[in-house]
């Protein structure tokens, strides 16, 4: 990557304590523009805190965050309008339908309304939940919520969409769905930042990756580098984060014996 | 392979009375709050348990004590058989759908689940009750035999209606409806307990006599038929005791048969979640149409999509739907209750004002952790301020008709037309001052309001900020109108009573510009704190 080159995401010595806890321990990332990023880690590994603060939903102890050169906490229009989130473990208005919150969601952003309900009808139609526009999304399935956040995110056309752990209970036929769709954003030139601990998943989508632990990054950078001479990122992470390898199978030898 | 052998019966009760022992211990290893209230409960009910047995040992000799302790057998297994339908959650041992899984049939199901049923506060409750009843009216050894099996019979019953209407009722239980239903159900009892206070405050200055006929009815009703069996031996009509007792035995077996029948059906049959999509299609439909209607006089952009989204929360957030009928229909009844208790005043139209006005104090809050979807559209104070301005809005459409109707109500049941102008005219400026607070409060003191539970508003901790909020919110709102306050004492005093109309307008005017004052204020404040205020409204 050409140093000359905007990053999508630029994050400088990001730091965030609960207490004694320290979530995020010091955090310097560049995420280059324009590709499938992968964030993964273990639970607990800070990801939902990272992402969090990089798009404005919690504040920093200290440290840095720009996207497409705009700084989260100085510049927070110009920030706020590039980039579409879907956050993990918070509720939507639920107490709308799915093409309400939609229309909700566009005139918030400003967007005027006949664009907003032909960008709705869209977005409903192509991630295959015009069936159940009407129904309020409480009663939505995971897999249907994951989908209506993410069209509420992509309402305004972002330049980066961060998406926290986007496939976390879906099922495959609505995870292919998201999938067509977040292949085809990117393919347009905009990045895309998720997070997950599904290591095949990240494998199969992403071309770079960052790997977090005890909120720290341990390694980045695209993913065949990543990689490096593992076989599957997989066994990569688990050698980077420490992994406890090997079998303790001895004291469940009853496990498939006699019954 | 051989399946495995199912569990003994003896082991199966052992088992189930350890769970339920186990769930009541860990009543004690909450946070130190809640520990405060599960022990408080637990002593509040063992001294009332105390206060009532006295009640009825004391009752023993009177020759009308079966009169009271019947009809009192009836309400206590009526409340066993429906308040745990309005408060799920109280007993886990009662969701049978955790116990899907074992492999367990129904019938030492029943005998297990009723022996975790035995254990707990509530039976022990009850058990007292039933005690204390037998002490009044056995009279003779027969009688206090007979005692013995009518109260184990009268407890039994107690608890199997519990289980088998619960057991009956699971979709509803489990359902999202059914538990919102149970939200708004916790309105009714309230109401309807202050009902039952009436009546017995009524009651004790009362003879027992004048229960008799009730009592005559009762008496064929088990578990009353249980306890009246004991009187009946006491007088030396065994024929009547025995049939009394058996025809509670008789009614025992057959709602264990119902609740082990519905307890398969329950086990065997679909999960409420998985509902097709389908199903409330229609009903979705309408709402949609209506909420078109609505959106189409609305003004475009934020301000409207906003105000719709108000307006739909109100009627479809159970939560913040009840919290607006109380709002309604206390500021009304409080003058009316007065009035009619010949403490009517007009100037009661500002208690119901200031109860509507409040309502927008903690309006991030009811967002819950939704509000990051409005936090990630704001991005400058004046977004922040078009956002305060449209809920401020929302509440306006009712909050002002509202207002004028409780003053117009207020003026014809005290009959002061005279100063109902002037009240007026205040009560258009509190709204305006209660607004310009609202905003400054919720964003200095934002809490979560839990999603469950009928009497939670406040998420655990944040007590101290909402009512901090409120009464300093109230203080400086009525501070606010102080000088519309000394115009009308300055008119009144004055004689200028024709001028008195003069306020309405002039209330109206001084409470928009206010408002807009106080929006203006807070705007910026909301957009420095967006954070701050999402992690404060996200803890429920």
């Amino acid at each position: 990557m050409g140093q000359d080159v905007i990053p999508a995401v630029r994050i400088e010595g990001l730091w965030k304590r609960f207490g004694e806890q320290a979530a995020v321990a010091g955090i310097d990332l560049e995420i280059p523009a324009g590709q499938f990023i992968g964030l993964v880690g273990p639970n607990g590994a800070g990801k939902t805190t990272t992402l969090s603060m990089v798009t404005g939903l919690l504040r920093p102890d200290s440290g840095r965050v720009e996207i497409g050169g705009h700084d989260v906490w100085q510049d927070p229009a110009a920030v706020k309008a590039r980039i579409g989130v879907l956050p993990e473990g918070l509720r939507m208005f639920e107490r709308l339908s799915g093409r309400e919150l939609l229309a909700c969601t566009g005139r918030l952003r400003g967007l005027p309304g006949d664009e907003v309900d032909k960008r709705a009808t869209q977005l409903l139609d192509v991630l295959d939940l015009a069936g159940s526009q009407h129904k309020l999304v409480i009663d939505y399935s995971t897999g249907m919520r994951k989908k209506i956040g993410l069209a509420a995110a992509l309402l305004h056309n972002p330049e980066v969409l961060f998406l926290d752990e986007p496939f976390e209970g879906v099922d495959p036929v609505s995870a292919q769905t998201i999938r067509k769709v977040l292949e085809r954003y990117t393919a347009s030139g905009a990045t895309v930042v998720f997070s997950s601990h599904v290591m095949e998943l990240v494998e199969s989508l992403c071309s770079w990756v960052a790997v977090l632990a005890a909120g720290r990054i341990r390694a980045h950078g695209p993913l065949a580098e990543v990689r490096g001479e593992a076989p599957t990122l997989q066994d990569a992470f688990l050698s980077l984060v420490g992994g406890r390898a090997g079998a303790e199978g001895e004291n469940l030898d009853w496990l498939g014996g006699a019954r | 392979m051989s399946a495995p052998a199912l569990p003994s019966l003896p082991s199966l009760l052992g088992t189930f009375a350890h769970l339920k022992l186990s769930l009541l211990r860990n009543g004690l290893r909450q946070s130190s709050g809640r520990k405060a209230v599960y022990i408080t409960s637990l002593v509040l009910t063992a001294l009332f348990a105390a206060l009532e047995l006295i009640g009825l040992i004391a009752l023993r000799g009177n020759e009308h004590a079966a009169a009271l302790t019947v009809p009192l057998a009836v309400l206590l297994a009526l409340g066993w058989a429906f308040v745990p339908l309005f408060f799920p959650g109280g007993d886990e041992t009662l969701d049978a759908s955790k116990l899907v899984m074992l492999p367990l049939r129904p019938t030492p199901l029943v005998a297990a689940l009723m022996t975790a049923s035995l254990i707990g506060i509530g039976p022990a409750f009850t058990l007292i009750l039933f005690v204390g009843s037998v002490i009044a009216t056995a009279h003779g050894v027969a009688a206090a035999v007979i005692g013995v099996f009518g109260a184990a019979l009268a407890l039994l019953l107690c608890l199997a209606l519990a289980r088998a209407v619960a057991t009956a009722n699971a979709r509803l239980l489990t359902s999202r409806k059914g538990r919102e239903m149970a939200l708004l159900s916790g309105l009714i009892i309230a109401v309807g307990l202050q009902f039952v206070n009436l009546g017995m405050a009524k009651l004790n200055t009362l003879h027992l006599a004048r229960l008799e006929p009730l009592a005559d009815i009762l008496r064929w009703v088990p578990p009353g038929s249980a306890l009246d069996a004991v009187r009946a031996a006491g007088e030396g009509s065994y024929g009547l005791a025995a049939g009394e007792l058996a025809l509670s035995a008789a009614v025992l077996a057959a709602v264990l048969w119902w609740w082990q029948r519905s307890l398969a059906a329950v086990m065997v049959s679909a999960d409420a979640s998985t509902v097709s999509p389908d199903a409330s299609r229609k009903d979705a439909g309408r709402a949609a149409d209506k909420g078109a209607g609505l959106a189409g006089l609305l003004p475009a952009g934020r301000t409207g999509a906003v105000m719709l989204r108000s307006l739909r929360y109100l009627s479809r957030d159970p939560k913040t739907r009840m919290a607006w009928v109380s709002a309604l229909v206390i500021g009304l009844i409080v003058p009316a209750v007065n009035a009619a208790q010949g403490n009517g005043s007009i100037y009661f139209a500002f208690f119901a004002t200031t109860v509507l006005g409040m309502h927008n104090y903690n309006q991030f809050g009811q967002d819950g952790s939704a509000f990051w979807m409005v936090l990630q559209t704001i991005s400058s104070p004046r977004d922040a301020y078009a956002e305060l301005r449209s809920r401020a809005l929302a509440v306006a459409l009712i909050a002002v008709p509202y207002t004028t109707l409780v003053v117009i109500v207020s003026a014809a049941i005290t009959d002061n037309w005279r100063d109902m102008p002037m009240v007026w005219g205040l009560c258009l400026a509190l709204v305006g001052a209660l607004f310009a607070t609202a905003a400054t409060t919720s964003v200095r003191f934002p809490y979560s309001i839990p999603q469950e539970g009928a009497f939670k508003n406040v998420a655990p901790g944040q007590n101290g900020i909402a009512w901090g909020g409120m009464l300093l919110g109230a203080l400086v709102s009525a501070a606010l109108c102080t000088p519309l306050i000394v115009a009308a004492v300055w008119l009144h005093s004055a004689g200028a009573t024709g001028l008195l109309w003069a306020l309405v307008p002039a209330g109206a005017g001084y409470g928009l510009l206010i408002a807009w004052a106080g929006l203006r204020f807070a705007a910026p404040r909301v957009a420095g704190r967006l954070p701050e205020i999402l992690a404060a409204v996200s803890k429920g």
